[in-house]
């Protein structure tokens, strides 16, 4: 049972096409997990379409014909075939089913490298910036406490894992502002989350503040 | 205004359209659709095309304020709307929805052209409105793989310890999700999840060690 959605308002700016591409990613991945949020963002489409093409601006008859013309004589493009979308990620020996939204990406997929803390990440490169990354955290791993610039969306697909506000299992999605700090651990579960930044984490405890310099090598 | 006559043509046909103060239904939008993928029907996009050009022009001036971009956006959308009308279904939407998704995709790679950034993400990429659906089918085959996998691999199974087997009969063979597992056979869902791995990886070794 999925306990954590977008709002409301990030799901309109995501179906009006507003959010960057990789928060889109995260929240696309989301609603593949979650039938409750499908269900939304179809109402969601259906007000903002209405809304978007309620009434027309005038339109020269010339125009219209022209611009008909060029249409009915235009040659067919070519069908859009995708390339077979990325279906799961092999980590630690463990196999993870990947939802269709981050499968169709699955080529931007980086190679995994390892975190202090028993953590390992793989950036999904979009826009040539690397703030998605698939984070898996080892069973008793954590992250240490931070805090952010900018914000984070975090969804888990699949596992569990916990921080100072509550429990986050299959398909919760966790969006933070700035001003939050939190300490993300696991325990006898491991976790894969699909992580998005809009800006480098701030470890905020004890040795941890030491890796501050090096956050954005790791983390973004 | 004066008509020239090379227009006249596409006037007679534009005059068949609802008037103006009758309703356009969902319906009679879907039935237009229908005709223009079923038929090529030029006077049914023609009629397409009178309702949504104005309309998406508008919506297109709001969001970029400039004219030309406009247009071209009105003309992208319409173009697929004409190539592609037999990838609507209404069980999905309503005409509108899903002309205003073609439209949303587009001005989303127009916006992000204009940052001349290289390897970009598609709109497609993100909510595929275009793309010729080849999931199902693939989703098929995968099925049918399994479903084989299962026929030669049910020798091994026979070898799993109980407690995996049982988790693996009811996740794969009865299509249960592991939280269904776990409420049904009242174990914690991380077991579910440990045992289903441990049975796959078990699994791999028989098959692996017999090829």
């Amino acid at each position: 049972m999925i306990k954590f959605h977008p709002t409301e308002e990030l799901l309109v700016k995501y179906t009006q096409g507003e959010l960057d591409a990789s928060l889109c990613l995260v929240i696309g991945t989301h609603i593949d997990m979650c039938p409750v949020c499908a269900n939304t963002v179809k109402d969601i489409e259906e007000q903002v379409a209405k809304r978007a093409l309620n009434s027309g601006s005038r339109f020269a008859n010339t125009d219209i014909d022209n611009m008909l013309e060029q249409i009915m004589n235009s040659s067919a493009p070519e069908a859009m075939l995708r390339e077979p979308a990325l279906k799961e990620v092999m980590l630690e020996g463990k196999q993870f089913k990947v939802p269709p939204s981050l499968g169709r990406l699955g080529s931007r997929l980086g190679p995994w490298s390892k975190v202090p803390g028993s953590v390992w990440r793989a950036p999904v490169d979009i826009e040539g910036q690397h703030n998605v990354n698939l984070i898996y955290m080892a069973a008793g791993a954590s992250v240490p406490e931070h805090t952010h610039r900018g914000s984070e969306a975090t969804l888990v697909l699949n596992g569990s894992f916990a921080d100072e506000f509550d429990n986050y299992g299959d398909g919760d999605f966790i969006y933070l502002g700035d001003s939050h700090r939190h300490s993300p651990q696991t325990a006898q579960e491991d976790c894969l989350t699909l992580a998005w930044l809009d800006a480098p984490l701030q470890f905020t405890s004890g040795i941890a503040r030491l890796l501050n310099p090096f956050s954005s090598l790791f983390f973004r | 205004m004066h008509v020239m006559p090379k227009n006249r043509v596409t006037r007679e046909y534009m005059n068949t359209s609802p008037s103006k103060t009758q309703e356009v239904t969902t319906e009679y939008l879907g039935k237009l659709l229908a005709d223009v993928a079923n038929t090529r029907s030029r006077r049914a996009f023609s009629e397409l095309f009178k309702h949504f050009a104005p309309r998406l022009q508008a919506f297109a001036t709001r969001q970029f304020g400039n004219e030309q971009t406009a247009m071209d956006l009105v003309q992208d959308t319409m173009t697929n709307v004409w190539h592609k009308a037999h990838l609507f279904s209404p069980e999905k939407g309503s005409p509108t929805t899903w002309i205003f998704t073609i439209a949303r995709n587009i001005r989303f790679d127009i916006l992000r052209k204009n940052k001349h950034r290289q390897n970009d993400v598609s709109a497609e990429d993100l909510w595929p409105v275009l793309s010729e659906e080849m999931s199902d089918s693939s989703e098929e085959d995968f099925a049918l793989d399994q479903n084989i996998l299962m026929q030669e691999i049910g020798e091994y199974y026979r070898q799993l310890p109980d407690a995996q087997r049982i988790v693996i009969e009811q996740i794969y063979v009865q299509g249960k999700s592991q939280q269904e597992v776990s409420d049904e056979l009242d174990i914690p869902l991380g077991t579910v999840k440990s045992r289903t791995r441990l049975a796959l990886q078990k699994l791999k070794e028989l098959i692996t060690a017999h090829d």
